[in-house]
């Protein structure tokens, strides 16, 4: 009996042992230290004794501010041209925006235009800004292949900086994966 | 009995593949620590002073910080009523200088010893808060921490402020000091040109097509660097600051170029008809860069010279951010495959010597990881909604703190 009892308990001692065994690094040990305040407009230029000298920032503002073109509603692009709609994390252009793209190939083709591609809200890096330069592109082909001369075409990528629709909700999200098209 | 053991034993075997072992060492605390106002005036600088050096110590973290306010005599042996508990007690004055600006008298004391006493001025009181930097770097320093070097480096970010808009900022890495240095148009990817922080490359998406420009931070002069239609990114700047990595699509292609700035000569480094982007220079003179040649979003490394292209990363499907230093790598993953609202990205950190992989953040949307130049922390986008945050994760500590932004929303950062 003894012997049960000691290897019973043995073995559920083990077992707690065992059981808790889960050992995560400590990640996001978050601690909000020091809550911001913006805009702080001051000529900036100061330093410190001994050991800061890197707090040296002048005062630059308002650079170029030459495109003052704002968008419009839920599309984009100008005149009567229709703006393209993507898929999430796609560039391939869906079957039910061949006919607007059809429209548009015969509004611009003999004339310049630019594709400005456009990403919803996910993703800040270059790989989002590169998926809407892929829109852009794809579209450019459609163009080509509709009989565009393709040096009369630029396109940029604004990722998720130019967006039509601003609520966070997927329609809004799917109005802004888009490309639009503008006339210079 | 014997079916009790046999169901507890089977239990165990179950059990035992993972079983380890898990020893916690009961161990107290840090050491308290307390902050005192001295100033001859106790104002809103000063005040707010005790709050930037409370912030600045738990970032340390050295100390269990006591955030409450107190005043008392630069000199005296004792602290103030609210503070008896506290071991060390970091004591501050200001008073205004001849010229001007601020002079911050600060002392350091350990249970009544004096451990610490240095003097600084501040040209501009505006800019209290790279003081109170300098006042952590120090104390840091003299006590052994973890390297804290990048707490005094200037933070550059991108503020999107609606459609077609944003605003390049400097800022502490608090956020609480920012500047505006360029507004009026739609920017992106801005990048400290050198170490010393005196000069800045960004990307002008106002101009017809995507410019990458070089500005002066004391001047406001900027020279047009390179134009290319699509895109024109500046992801990566050499050590010597000599050399730049740069995205460009000439053809609609978006590829990796390489540019001299000594020649002003640029090289392609990719040619892949998909998306190769974010190139980042190695410590071992490999480039590693993103790319979808194989279906998703992955972490590559190629040599300037050769054609070959070996993946570094043999996890997820989608890692389509990353930062590198030395032979270390921090990216981004999508964790999950929900395509809007709920999905997650994540920071992981990979060495290239072990291939260890760690996971650095924990939930939520987690972008554009920077590493310090001196590879000690991690700075990072945290966006919450229409709302962005910054983080900062140090490796030293094994913490991470986020500072969140009050207006706009973050597209990237640098420091």
């Amino acid at each position: 009996m003894m012997k049960n009892v000691a290897f019973l308990s043995a073995t559920v001692a083990m077992l707690i042992l065992s059981g808790c065994s889960s050992k995560e690094p400590a990640i996001d040990a978050t601690a909000n230290a020091n809550g911001s305040s913006v805009g702080t407009n001051a000529n900036a230029n100061g330093s410190t004794t001994g050991t800061d000298s890197n707090a040296v920032i002048a005062p630059v503002t308002n650079a170029n501010a030459n495109d003052a073109s704002a968008t419009n509603g839920t599309n984009g692009s100008d005149g009567q041209l229709v703006s393209i709609l993507f898929d999430y994390d796609k560039f391939n252009i869906r079957e039910d925006m061949q006919e607007p793209m059809s429209k548009n190939s015969a509004l611009v083709k003999d004339k310049a235009v630019k594709l400005e591609g456009n990403c919803d809200e996910f993703g800040s890096d270059e790989y989002n800004y590169a998926l809407g330069l892929k829109r852009a592109n794809a579209v450019k082909t459609a163009l080509v292949n509709s009989g565009a001369n393709p040096d009369s075409i630029t396109m940029v990528s604004f990722g998720e900086g130019n967006p039509v629709c601003l609520e966070k909700t997927q329609e809004c999200w799917a109005k802004n994966r888009r490309v639009d098209f503008k006339l210079p | 009995m014997k079916s009790v053991l046999f169901f507890l034993a089977l239990i165990q075997l179950l059990w035992g593949a993972d079983a380890t072992i898990e020893v916690i060492k009961g161990v107290e605390g840090p050491a308290p620590i307390a902050i005192e106002d001295a100033s001859p005036v106790s104002n809103d600088l000063s005040q707010k002073f005790s709050k930037m050096l409370a912030a600045d110590m738990n970032v340390l973290s050295l100390f269990t910080v006591d955030e409450s306010y107190a005043t008392a005599p630069f000199d005296a042996l004792n602290p103030a009523a609210n503070h008896k508990n506290a071991q060390y007690l970091l004591r501050y004055r200001l008073t205004n200088d001849s010229s001007g600006g601020v002079k911050a008298d600060i002392k350091l004391m350990q249970n009544g010893m004096d451990v610490f006493l240095k003097s600084y001025v501040l040209k501009q009181s505006e800019m209290a808060v790279f003081l109170s930097h300098a006042i952590a770097y120090d104390i840091n320093g003299k006590l052994g921490g973890a390297p804290v070097e990048w707490m005094k480096r200037k933070v550059l970010f991108i503020r999107l402020s609606g459609p077609r808009r944003s605003d390049i900022v400097a800022a502490d890495y608090t956020l609480s000091y920012q500047k505006v240095i360029l507004s009026g148009g739609l920017y992106g990817f801005a990048k400290w040109a050198n170490r010393e922080q005196t000069d800045l490359y960004y990307t002008s998406l106002s101009d017809y097509k995507p410019t990458i420009y070089k500005m002066n931070l004391m001047t406001g002069h900027k020279d047009k660097l390179i134009v290319s239609d699509g895109m024109a990114v500046c992801s990566d700047v050499s050590e010597d600051g000599k050399k730049l990595l740069l995205t460009l699509a000439p053809n609609g292609q978006p590829d990796i170029y390489l540019y001299d700035l000594t020649t002003q000569g640029k090289t392609r480094l990719t040619d892949y008809s998909g998306i190769d982007v974010n190139g980042q220079f190695m410590g071992d003179g490999s480039i590693a860069f993103v790319s979808n040649r194989m279906g998703n979003p992955n972490i590559y490394s190629m040599r300037p010279g050769s054609s070959a292209v070996v993946p570094l990363v043999y996890q997820g499907k989608n890692n389509s951010s990353l930062s590198a230093y030395k032979n270390f790598l921090v990216y981004k993953a999508r964790e999950n495959g929900a395509t809007f609202a709920g999905n997650s990205f994540n920071l992981h950190l990979l060495s290239i010597d072990s291939g260890s992989i760690k996971r650095l953040t924990a939930s939520g949307e987690n972008d554009f990881p920077r590493f310090s130049p001196d590879g000690e922390a991690i700075l990072y986008i945290k966006q919450e909604g229409s709302r962005s945050a910054i983080g900062v994760i140090r490796f030293g500590v094994n913490k991470s703190f986020v500072f969140p932004l009050k207006i706009g929303r973050i597209q990237s950062i640098d420091w």
